[in-house]
């Protein structure tokens, strides 16, 4: 059998680059990612937050809670690139 | 939380490396709490110190001392 990739080793392969968060919810957040635990809490760094407002809010380096985390999306830059 | 304790990268890392410095903290409600921070632990419990509470972005109080249960915090970001 062929080795498969396991879920967290597709997010350590990850790190250093840009990556879209979606939450359970309506947030989404992107940027580049640091570092993540067991619980998949992340350091994000130059991070834009799309809010359910349309509101974008910029934040430098932010350590966001895994527990309402969703999705993981490798080399996204958030909704407004993905939606043309 | 015991692998990257020396690496500033990973979540525990960037946890020692922000406290005593101004930080702001974002609950699920979308609450904001701007802070000193005087300590974190692994709940993501948190005691912050000067704390101002902003609702809306508008300025609601003030608390000397705060401390915020983990299971609220959306993120902690560095200022």
């Amino acid at each position: 059998m062929a080795s498969q990739l396991l879920p967290l080793e597709l997010i350590d392969k990850c790190v250093g680059s840009r990556i879209w968060v979606v939450m359970k919810g309506d947030k989404e957040f992107a940027g580049t990612l640091l570092g993540f635990d067991d619980y998949v809490n992340m350091v994000l760094e130059d991070v834009t937050e799309f809010d359910y407002s349309g509101s974008n809010i910029k934040l430098s380096k932010i350590l966001l809670n895994g527990n309402n985390v969703c999705m993981l999306i490798p080399g996204g830059e958030g909704p407004e690139a993905a939606t043309s | 939380m015991e692998n990257g304790a020396s690496d500033s990268k990973d979540p525990s890392g960037f946890l020692s490396e922000i406290i005593g410095t101004p930080v702001t903290v974002k609950l699920n409600s979308s609450v904001v709490y701007k802070g000193l921070l005087s300590s974190v632990d692994g709940y993501m419990n948190i005691a912050l110190e000067k704390t101002e509470e902003y609702v809306d972005g508008e300025l609601r109080r003030s608390y000397g001392d705060a401390f915020v249960r983990g299971n609220n915090v959306l993120y902690i970001s560095a200022d």
